[in-house]
């Protein structure tokens, strides 16, 4: 197998919080993201899926190097992103993009949407004449399914939906390598969602661009992803081949995100979801000691609250960090 | 069936007033909530559910104006005086909103608005009125139920300040619980929990529910009927069997279509429907759909289908079926 394009190693984002305390302030540290390494390849999406604070946007701006992470590495084609020089990220950066849950708030309101869409060309390819970043803007808006005219316009002249096609193309027009797909679809009308969906895998396989597509909706992200990875507060509990995790899941929460997908289906009985996964997700300025998932667990032991479980592999390509998972999958539901 | 209305909705139309413009949230809606029954209705933003509702309990914003009838138990309540509202609003017809936080007074504790709504509509004393507050917070499973009583509502977390909004509805037995996307900012795990913690209130009491949600698939976890709105009107309706095993109009089946789900072939593409949801500033003469529909026909542009039942209760407003 070729190298991958990007390579995780241990990485952890800790953000500092300031507490009020009896004299002054104190500073306490919130570790977002904890200890998470993983490979992605070329023409490959890697969809990461969690709850609220599970550390899926954070490991995503990390790996962008848009927040800085506390240690660990991100080798982007054998570069270290953390410890690289800014002229270094820099140029790397028009291989590296992102896209944003809301599309309104990440367009500049004041700037019409050509010019949003050229200024990475500005910034990336400074040799350019504005006539030749023109064609190319033309060219992306056709890309993203956007009439090349349109492209004086401001974005409040747009929909939700348009505007995240916009985003996109603002994404897409340096050629990056790597698309990071921030909850694309979850602001967006349902019958808009589809539309997105088949635009980012169209434009995927018209340039091999690498996804890591951030979801908190496991339908959207079964559709989308070759892979999946499954966060929960801030740690790694499961990465897996899409139909490897959703046939056969090991760790106790990814069976709980499944079992709790809404799913059009009227036989199903809704008084069954009461008790799917019961419990709150605890505060990531004070986890359980052990398995971070242990409390909500229902196969937990004492054994979990003591060490927490190491990644352990399944199959090549399926690990797993659960003390319990070769009885986990027994456990009939 | 032999169920009767709890509330009946005929030719209901919410107009704004925005500037020179007028703006048609709802264009003539007719329904019914039966007693008992858990009714979803469904629409995209701007489809006119929310406001469906904030009329007929008489909340609409200043410049909002509704026209036709809502009658509760035969009565008639729509643009009713706020003295005759306000003896049913909180007692016989409860709402929860989307936004947990902007539902609830925050700078009250959470026992003294419980309590507020026990002492004013259910005449209790103090005393009573604390036992109910704690009851109410045991029934919607809210962990350390006596120390919530005591909190302000930023000290929860999200999902609890759900069940709060929802104990809160419930605390006079309400006939009909109105739930507008009482899940949508929660996450999967807890929006299961709700969505359960909601048909168990129902089956208990016997509420009757009204979910209002863009969400197909939590609508068909918990709802008997389904309504499916766009552009302020009703263009589906049916049981949610009927609704999502053969829908009939073809917005629902391309939304149905265009949803992934644990079935769909991640090596195709998602059936996705053209185009975007309609403006409620524009008025269409025909099916506000067609121009999105795959089956259009002249007649679709000029004329408007009428929601007509074919067969009993599903009905569809499309000239597909009335050619």
């Amino acid at each position: 197998m070729t190298a991958p394009l990007l390579r995780v190693e241990s990485l952890f984002v800790d953000y500092e919080q300031r507490q009020a305390a009896v004299f002054g302030s104190r500073v306490t540290a919130l570790r977002a993201v904890n200890d998470i390494s993983f490979e992605l390849w070329e023409g490959e999406t890697l969809g990461i899926v969690g709850e609220t604070g599970c550390g899926k946007t954070s490991l995503g701006k990390a790996i962008l190097q848009l927040v800085p992470p506390s240690a660990g590495r991100v080798l982007w084609r054998g570069v270290d992103l953390a410890s690289a020089d800014p002229k270094t990220l820099t140029r790397l950066r028009s291989e590296l993009q992102i896209v944003f849950q809301d599309p309104l708030s990440a367009l500049n309101p004041r700037m019409p949407v050509g010019e949003i869409v050229a200024e990475p060309l500005r910034v990336h390819s400074p040799e350019l004449t504005a006539g030749e970043r023109g064609a190319a803007v033309a060219d992306m808006f056709e890309r993203v399914g956007l009439r090349p005219e349109m492209t004086a316009r401001y974005p409040n002249e747009f929909s939700s939906g348009q505007c995240q096609r916009i985003s996109i193309a603002r994404a897409m027009i340096t050629e990056p390598k790597l698309l990071v797909c921030d909850e694309p679809v979850s602001a967006l009308d349902v019958s808009i969602q589809a539309q997105i969906c088949n635009l980012l895998r169209r434009l995927q396989r018209d340039t091999g661009v690498a996804i890591l597509f951030i979801s908190h909706d496991l339908s959207v992200l079964r559709y989308m992803s070759h892979r999946v990875m499954v966060l929960y507060l801030g740690r790694l509990m499961e990465i897996a081949p899409r139909d490897e995790l959703f046939e056969d899941p090991r760790h106790p929460y990814s069976r709980a995100l499944i079992d709790a997908m809404p799913n059009a289906d009227p036989d199903r009985d809704p008084l069954d979801m009461a008790d799917a996964l019961p419990g709150e997700i605890p505060s990531a300025l004070d986890p359980p000691s052990g398995c971070v998932f242990r409390t909500r667990c229902p196969i937990a032991t004492p054994e979990c609250a003591r060490t927490r479980p190491p990644g352990e592999s399944v199959s090549a390509s399926h690990r797993v960090a659960c003390h319990h998972w070769r009885e986990a999958l027994s456990q009939p539901r | 069936m032999a169920m009767s209305a709890l509330l009946e909705v005929r030719d209901l139309s919410v107009r704004f007033d925005v500037g020179d413009a007028e703006l048609n949230a709802v264009r003539g809606l007719s329904f019914e909530v039966a007693e008992g029954e858990c009714l979803g209705v469904v629409g995209e933003s701007g489809a006119g559910k929310s406001q469906t509702f904030l009329a007929a309990l008489g909340l609409l914003a200043e410049n909002a104006r509704a026209t036709g009838s809502v009658r509760y138990r035969g009565r008639e309540i729509l643009n009713a005086p706020r003295r005759e509202l306000d003896t049913l609003r909180g007692r016989r017809l409860a709402m929860v909103f989307q936004d947990p936080l902007s539902g609830l007074t925050s700078t009250l504790r959470i026992g003294r608005q419980l309590e507020e709504s026990a002492r004013r509509h259910l005449g209790m004393n103090a005393r009573q009125a604390r036992q109910k507050a704690l009851e109410m917070l045991e029934t919607v499973r809210l962990p350390h139920p006596a120390r919530c009583l005591d909190l302000y509502p930023f000290e929860l977390s999200g999902g609890m300040r759900q069940r709060v909004m929802i104990a809160l509805g419930m605390i006079c037995r309400p006939d009909l619980l109105i739930a507008d996307e009482p899940t949508t900012a929660l996450d999967v795990t807890i929006q299961a929990q709700i969505l359960g913690l909601l048909a168990e209130l129902r089956r208990d009491a016997n509420t009757s529910i009204v979910l209002i949600t863009h969400d197909l698939a939590v609508a068909a976890g918990l709802c008997d009927r389904i309504l499916i709105m766009y552009n302020g009107r009703l263009i589906e309706s049916g049981t949610t069997r009927e609704v999502f095993g053969a829908p009939r109009h073809p917005y629902t089946a391309g939304l149905l279509a265009s949803l992934p789900s644990l079935a769909t072939d991640p090596a195709t593409d998602l059936p996705a429907i053209p185009g975007q949801p309609p403006d409620a500033m524009v008025t269409m003469r025909g099916c506000a759909f067609a121009e999105r529909c795959q089956h259009v026909m002249d007649r679709c542009r000029n004329e408007r289908p009428v929601l007509a039942a074919h067969d009993g209760r599903h009905a569809a407003a499309c000239h597909l079926l009335s050619p």
